[in-house]
């Protein structure tokens, strides 16, 4: 017995805690059962480990390098400050999960229990009426790590099985009814492209599918419109990261002023100027994301590739839920750009409202929420409501991310780490899901998975004669709506 | 040995989907080849030393003057057009 004992605290200490550890055996194991050459397993085992260790520098970076400013905002307007940005979110995350002496380690496991857990929904598609699987392994890591955080925000007693095990099934939940919802707008829009959208602006991909119309006309659409060249220099991330911060960094900074910063951060040497100094300071968040995304494209790729197998050869008939940037190729190639430059438009008018209503925490606009949904967002709208919804939508949603991430960063307790998820879902739904389970604890969570299960049943009743068909056979879709219309299959119309 | 280069905006999503269909199109084609997915921007730097750079067709404006055949992609996932834009380059 005390042999077991030993051998169980050695591997707790060891693997279970150390999040490197565990991520490596994981895709070790996984390429075992997959019967790969041992040599292949091992490779996958040092690629993930060192991957996730990459990370650890990464992340360590961005809080190091955000620190003195976090240190001067509280020093001098008593605020807090946080970027919407998903690797941001999942940074500070991890550091608010560590901070209170838990290990980061169940992230992982809470991602393999909600992969499973769609895939046994899928599997019963029958009575669930879910078509789709999540297999985006960068998404499921960043959406694992801040939820995990909330989880342990609104439960702090729980030991760690029941939260993994609580949240497995929340968060499998949610990628399953999510990704469902995109199944019609990714169909309609791709003709029937044969994959959904698993990321994270599910729902408000739905949102604008179905109110697009209401806003424009799609005849008036982008098509038209020439789009200064200069833009497309935001199409490159470290490029677009580093003129985001340093606007947003040069301000802050300025106002903080060259004597604070000489005080709070070692880093500024006497004989620097002031100028380059903020240069520095700014650019050094792109080296740091993209070290992050260095080790989160090492570890995360091995793990794609199983998921992607798995999505294959277990559930024909099912669709794959993927990056939203599959969509683009679908969109006007103006859409990305005008959903980019609106959703900047209102993120930036919403930010000045926090300032001037005296807001506890600034926000600070992140790249990825800024670019990928609200181009997304641009995609969708512009096929039914044209250029006018391609407008709209982006500014309101750049207006939503700001505000909605603005309250979860104070409300969790991420600003202190100086992020938030900041993602369309990130700032709609999940702070609500998080209300909801710190008010109404495990009835809450038992009532938010109830009430996502119920969505694909409300869907399936609405039109259960396409309901699967617009999944499995697009052409087949398009003769029932044909004959519903009493038109030839050439002339139907889909909206 | 083909050198491919698959790409998109971030890195992370749509180029490994891309890779991950590539990989299954050119071994059923009996193609050789080699598959690395990046972002745009390593892309760029880096498509002089490879021989096709896969993208979406959204982004093949970001590879003007690279030696490296662009091709654009409509249907990230669609195994057909893959085949199809392969055999029309005349890649093998």
């Amino acid at each position: 017995m005390d042999i077991l004992i030993s051998v169980w605290e050695f591997f707790q200490n060891n693997v279970l805690t150390k999040p490197q550890f565990f991520i490596g055996f994981i895709v070790f194991a996984g390429y075992a059962l997959l019967r790969k050459p041992i040599y292949e397993c091992l490779a996958g085992f040092i690629k993930a480990t060192v991957g996730y260790m990459i990370l650890n520098v990464a992340s360590s970076g961005l809080v190091g390098n955000f620190r003195p400013v976090l240190a001067g905002l509280k020093d001098r307007f008593d605020l807090t400050a946080a970027v919407i940005d998903p690797y941001f979110g999942q940074t500070a995350a991890q550091q608010a999960v560590e901070n209170v002496g838990r290990s980061f380690s169940m992230m992982m496991m809470v991602l393999l229990i909600a992969f499973t857990v769609n895939i046994v929904l899928l599997a019963f598609r029958r009575y669930t009426k879910i078509r789709t699987l999540f297999i985006t392994g960068h998404i499921m890591v960043q959406q694992s790590s801040t939820a995990l955080w909330l989880v342990l925000f609104c439960f702090p007693n729980l030991q760690d099985p029941g939260v993994v095990l609580m949240l497995g099934l929340l968060l499998g939940t949610y990628w399953a009814v999510a990704s469902n919802l995109t199944v019609e707008p990714v169909a309609k829009l791709t003709e029937g492209g044969g994959f959904a959208t698993g990321h994270q602006q599910m729902f408000g991909i739905f949102a604008v599918s179905k109110l697009a119309k209401y806003v424009g006309d799609p005849k008036k659409s982008l098509d038209n419109l020439k789009l200064p060249g200069f833009l497309s220099i935001f199409n490159e991330n470290v490029v677009a990261t580093g003129i985001l911060m340093t606007i947003f960094f040069g301000i802050i900074i300025t106002i903080l002023g060259q004597d604070l910063m000489h005080q709070i951060d070692k880093g500024f040497k006497a004989n620097q100027n002031f100028g380059f100094y903020i240069i520095e300071k700014s650019f050094n968040f792109a080296v740091y994301l993209t070290i992050l995304q260095l080790g989160v494209r090492m570890f995360v790729s091995e793990l794609t590739n199983s998921f992607q197998g798995i999505s294959e050869k277990l559930l024909p008939g099912s669709m794959p839920a993927v990056d939203c940037a599959a969509t683009y190729g679908f969109g006007n190639p103006n859409a990305v750009t005008f959903g980019f430059l609106f959703g900047a438009f209102g993120q930036f008018i919403a930010i000045l409202g926090l300032i001037v209503f005296n807001s506890p925490v600034l926000i600070i606009s992140g790249f990825v929420p800024l670019f990928f949904d609200n181009a997304t967002f641009a995609v969708f709208a512009n096929r039914l409501g044209g250029i006018r919804a391609a407008a709209f939508f982006p500014f309101c949603s750049g207006i939503i991310q700001v505000l909605g991430g603005g309250f979860a960063a104070w409300y969790f307790g991420t600003s202190q780490f100086g992020g938030w998820h900041g993602n369309f879902d990130w700032d709609t739904l999940w702070p609500v899901i998080g209300l909801i389970m710190n008010y109404a604890q495990y009835v809450g969570v038992a009532a938010v998975i109830i009430v996502l299960l119920a969505i694909p049943q409300i869907m399936y009743r609405r039109h259960k004669d396409t309901y699967f068909v617009i999944a499995e056979d697009y052409d087949e879709y398009k003769k029932i709506e044909a004959k519903k219309q009493g038109v030839p299959v050439d002339q139907v119309v889909i909206d | 040995m083909l050198k491919v280069i698959a790409a998109c905006g971030s890195g992370m999503g749509s180029s490994q989907i891309i890779k991950m269909k590539l990989q299954k199109v050119f071994k059923k084609l009996g193609i050789d080849a080699d598959i690395y997915h990046t972002n745009v921007g390593d892309a760029k730097s880096q498509a002089n030393n490879y021989d096709v750079v896969f993208c979406s067709e959204s982004l093949v404006g970001q590879f003007g003057g690279t030696k490296a055949k662009v091709i654009g992609l409509k249907n990230l996932l669609s195994e057909a057009e893959m085949t199809e834009k392969i055999e029309a380059a005349g890649l093998k």
